[in-house]
């Protein structure tokens, strides 16, 4: 009994030995030099492969930081903790970088629009704009509102609101997707900071926009007149200059006639607009001085 | 002629309702003279043409209005005497608004293209025939809106022995070539002549459905004496697809991504062919076509002889406007064709019908999944695999579908209409040829 | 050996009495492993090679050690209830070898497999190819050759398997029945109609 637990026991103990021998040797000769940094700077990136940093996904920015001194603050998806986590395990000082949003520039909703057709096929903007009447909407440089770009966000910051595609700022990490799936072009990369902006990307004919929407921008550039350093002509749309971009009481102040320059927040509701209230007629002021 | 000739079957194809009885018994009518014509400006496939006339100019029928932007391009001319007015946007059969200059007319509709007749054409060297083609402005009038002086010089590599005439206009409720072989079937054949002269082949065959026997004996009778042989043909939709026909009537295949001219033949449209005679025999560049304005809501669907710039609107008004509701307005036929969404769409080279359709003649598309019965395969002409790559277009899979050639998809509609699903495919494919071209021109910017 | 036991191990172990589908071991790395035909390519070689080396080590270990008694002082030493813990042992090895070697020669197909890898060590498939040929006390050719079958069987099951899961991925699955699901429903079909082998070998 004893013999055979023995000769069992050191058996096994001489095999596991002779085999553990062979496993180690192996380790040795075949070791692959990796370095745990990237591992660690692969753990505080976020993980959702956007490809916004321009890089293949995480896994590969990460060892572009490490090895090639690739700039983290090139994921706009990092919050500026988690950069500076990142300056840690790297040692190397991360950039600074300004917090972009995407903005959808159009106002156009079912209930704003007018229709030229009823569109009957894929319900998808870069499918229905390849057929001839392009998804239904009369101004065929608008929103289709199929929702190709909330399918591309990566984050789920776009939602279709009554036709019209419309980003929550709050969850958008301007990884840039939604910016190449438009078909229309409609969405663009601006600073977090700006909330006000033109929502309307029409290059009609001003006086045909009217019967295309309800709220077109007329390019009557009331608002340039108003203060030349806040707006601009950019390619033949008024465009707010994102270098000074003005605040919510602009919007106030200059009483846009159509209601498409707008605030980002009151944009986002998409309320009944309001068209400005017509100028007061002069005719009270002579009233007023022979009181005097 | 009628030798029996050995033809041959082109694989899948359909033979949708015909719809051409309401059109195709009623002689082609020429249209009174407008007030005012919007000429789109780019009406062919390549360069766009450059206008060089100002506002105000006064121009005569047949005169240049816009030069050619290149080899590939084709001019465009005035279709009445008048005044030149703006530069003005109209809304394009294919979507979007494009350039068209007005003409506003001045009611002689007098002649003044500058082009002189060539009634000796059989004895005048090819080069000045092509050149009149050229500045005659004359593109394929089946659709395409290739320019046909470039198609008749095939470079010099390429062996052209066989020249094909396509009348066999397949789509259903279009009748315009059928009358325009019935009536002008000399001009037909004569320009066939030419353009055989112009290729020096001896073979030239006339490919038309059995379905137009008046069209087919109009055509014996006279095929002769222009070295033309009149071929029936099968009638199965796509038979007129250039690659179909090239088989029906020679037995010779097309590779993938390849041109007719890769196994020796030329194919051009009859209609192409009447403009080819009437720009060397007369002078007169294209301006004017055989149009079908049809469908059951058109009170009196026929054949209109139209002149290039006239809106579909003022069209239907010579059809006698529109009696019951009409669901869809088509630009082209029912498989191929385009559905509009304004009136104000414009004649162009290529358009071969205006089709409206009610509610109940058109199909309702699902986003059904695809039940793998086959029968798009059995159906398609280029022997392609419809629905499997509708799968990948949907996964958005762009790889796949060109690794399973979706880029050699002729749209024909076949696929779309056999589909019990009732599946957009071929604006799957569309879809996915646009993805695909996008990606090739990023990858040769990227080179460059 | 002549042909007949040849083909009656082979197409027994690959197809009648397929690991997979008829025996129902190393469903782990079977259903982890099979969402793309390429990592399940990659999959099958490393399993081939696996099973077919462990089949030869176990055998040696088995036939030569195992099985046979010794006497010491007098007494009749038998150490055969220490064969599934040498099996063990040898198997865990072995894959630790593999797992090394892949590392450095294929990094791509080291991080798509994962930890699958490692899986095969507690893969019930490869220690009951070893279990099957003890038990039918094979010599050792004859276990190589069942090992490499099995391994055979297990790829095939695996890839036909990944082939029908790339096209479940696309297409239109209710809800509740996506994913798991509905792939653990398509491996019983597949099961049963590996059924229909049986009787090709007696």
């Amino acid at each position: 009994m004893l013999i055979t637990i023995l000769v069992s026991a050191g058996v096994v103990a001489a095999v596991g030995l002779f085999l553990g021998a062979l496993i180690g040797f192996t380790a040795k000769k075949f070791e692959v030099q990796t370095d745990p940094k990237i591992e660690a700077v692969q753990e505080l990136l976020p993980g959702a492969n956007c490809g916004g940093c321009g890089y293949a996904g995480c896994a590969d920015f990460a060892s572009a930081i490490v090895t090639k001194d690739a700039d983290p603050s090139g994921c706009s998806a990092c919050s500026d903790a988690m950069l500076a986590k990142i300056a840690e395990v790297t040692g190397k000082a991360a950039g600074k970088k300004e917090k972009m949003t995407a903005v959808v520039f159009c106002s156009g909703s079912f209930s704003r629009s007018e229709r030229a057709a009823d569109y009957n096929g894929i319900l998808d903007c870069r499918s229905a704009s390849i057929v001839a009447g392009g998804g239904g909407k009369a101004c065929r440089f608008g929103c289709l509102g199929y929702g190709s770009c909330a399918r591309a966000c990566p984050f789920g910051a776009i939602e279709i609101r009554d036709g019209l595609a419309v980003v929550h700022p709050e969850l958008c990490r301007a990884c840039g997707k939604c910016v190449n799936v438009c078909p229309r072009k409609l969405i663009r990369l601006v600073p977090a900071s700006a909330q006000v902006h033109v929502y309307c990307n029409s290059l009609e004919k001003p006086a045909k926009r009217r019967k295309l929407c309800k709220i077109p921008c007329l390019a009557c550039k009331k608002c340039i007149r108003a203060d030349e350093s806040h707006m601009q002509m950019q390619g033949g749309l008024v465009r707010v200059n994102y270098s000074n971009p003005p605040e919510p009481a602009f919007v106030e102040q200059v009483k846009c006639p159509t209601g498409a320059l707008q605030v980002e927040e009151i944009h986002r509701k998409l309320e009944a607009f309001k068209p400005a209230a017509p100028a007061p007629k002069a005719a009270p002021a002579p009233k007023k001085e022979e009181s005097k | 002629m009628n030798i029996p000739i050995k033809t041959w079957h082109f694989h899948g194809g359909v033979h949708p309702a015909d719809g051409k009885a309401l059109s195709n018994s009623v002689p082609a009518q020429r249209a009174p003279l407008l007030d005012r014509y919007t000429v789109a400006i780019q009406q062919n496939i390549g360069a766009p043409p450059k206008p060089v006339v100002a506002k105000g100019d006064a121009v005569k029928k047949g005169q240049l209005i816009a030069e050619p932007g290149g080899f590939v391009s084709a001019p465009v001319h005035a279709p009445t005497s008048g005044t030149v007015g703006d530069i003005v946007e109209v809304p394009g059969a294919n979507g979007g608004a494009i350039q068209a200059i007005e003409i506003i007319s001045d009611g002689k509709d007098e002649w003044g293209s500058g082009l002189d007749p060539i009634p000796n054409w059989k004895n005048t060297d090819r080069e000045i025939l092509k050149k009149r083609i050229a500045e005659a402005g004359i593109v394929g009038m089946g659709g395409a809106a290739f320019p046909t002086h470039v198609k008749l010089s095939p470079p010099p590599e390429k062996v052209i022995d066989t020249l094909i005439l396509n009348g066999a206009e397949c789509e259903p409720y279009l009748t315009a070539d059928h009358r325009l072989m019935l009536e002008r079937t000399e001009a037909v054949l004569e320009g066939a002549a030419i353009a055989a002269k112009i290729l020096r082949v001896d073979r030239v065959f006339l490919g038309i459905e059995e379905n137009k026997p008046d069209a087919i004996a109009a055509l014996n009778e006279k095929a002769g004496q222009y070295g033309v042989t009149v071929v029936p043909l099968h009638v199965r939709y796509p038979q007129g697809g250039e690659k179909q026909l090239i088989y029906a009537l020679t037995g010779r295949s097309v590779a993938t991504g390849g041109l007719p001219m890769d196994v020796g033949c030329v194919v051009q449209n009859v209609g192409s062919c009447a403009a080819i005679r009437d720009a060397v025999v007369e002078g007169h560049p294209l301006i004017e076509r055989y149009t079908t304005v049809t469908g059951t809501p058109v009170a009196n669907p026929g054949t209109w002889i139209l002149r290039l710039g006239t809106t579909v609107e003022q069209a239907l008004t010579f059809a006698g406007g529109v009696k019951t509701r009409a669901a869809k307005v088509i630009m082209g036929g029912p498989m191929m064709g385009f559905a509009q969404t304004s009136l104000g769409v414009t004649i162009t080279k290529n358009s071969s019908g205006v089709l409206l359709l009610q509610w109940k003649e058109t199909a309702e598309y699902s986003s059904n999944p695809c039940i793998r019965c086959g029968r798009c395969v059995r159906a398609c002409p280029m022997k392609l695999l419809p629905g499997p790559v509708s799968v990948m277009v949907e996964s958005e899979n762009y790889d796949e579908a060109e690794k399973n050639y979706v880029m050699d998809c002729m749209e024909c509609g076949v696929c779309t209409y056999v589909c019990p699903a009732k599946r957009p495919l071929v604006q799957h494919f569309r879809r996915a040829k646009a993805e695909i071209n996008a990606k090739r021109r990023a990858a040769k910017a990227k080179q460059a | 050996m002549d042909t007949n036991e040849i083909l009656v191990l082979t197409v027994g172990a690959i197809l009648v009495n397929n690991v997979v589908l008829s025996r129902i071991l190393g469903i782990c790395p079977f259903l982890g492993v099979s969402k793309r035909i390429e990592t399940a390519l990659g999959m099958s070689g490393a399993v081939i090679f696996v099973m077919t080396l462990a089949s030869f080590v176990t055998a040696l270990f088995n036939n030569f050690l195992v099985t046979k008694t010794f006497t010491i002082n007098g007494q009749t030493v038998s150490l055969s209830f220490t064969r599934i813990l040498l099996f063990i042992v040898v198997i865990a090895a072995l894959v630790q070898i593999v797992e090394i070697l892949l590392k450095k020669f294929s990094p791509s197909l080291y991080v798509s497999l994962g930890i699958y890898l490692p899986l095969i060590t507690t893969n019930c498939a490869v220690l009951g190819a070893a279990e099957l040929n003890a038990d039918a006390c094979r010599g050792l050719i004859s276990s190589t050759v069942f090992g490499f079958s099995t391994g055979v069987g297990f790829s095939l099951a695996l890839l036909l398997f990944a082939s029908i899961r790339e096209r479940l991925a696309i297409a239109r699955i209710p809800k509740a029945m996506e994913g798991t699901a509905i792939a653990l429903v398509t491996a019983g079909i597949l099961a049963m109609a590996f059924m229909g082998f049986s009787g090709l070998v007696k």
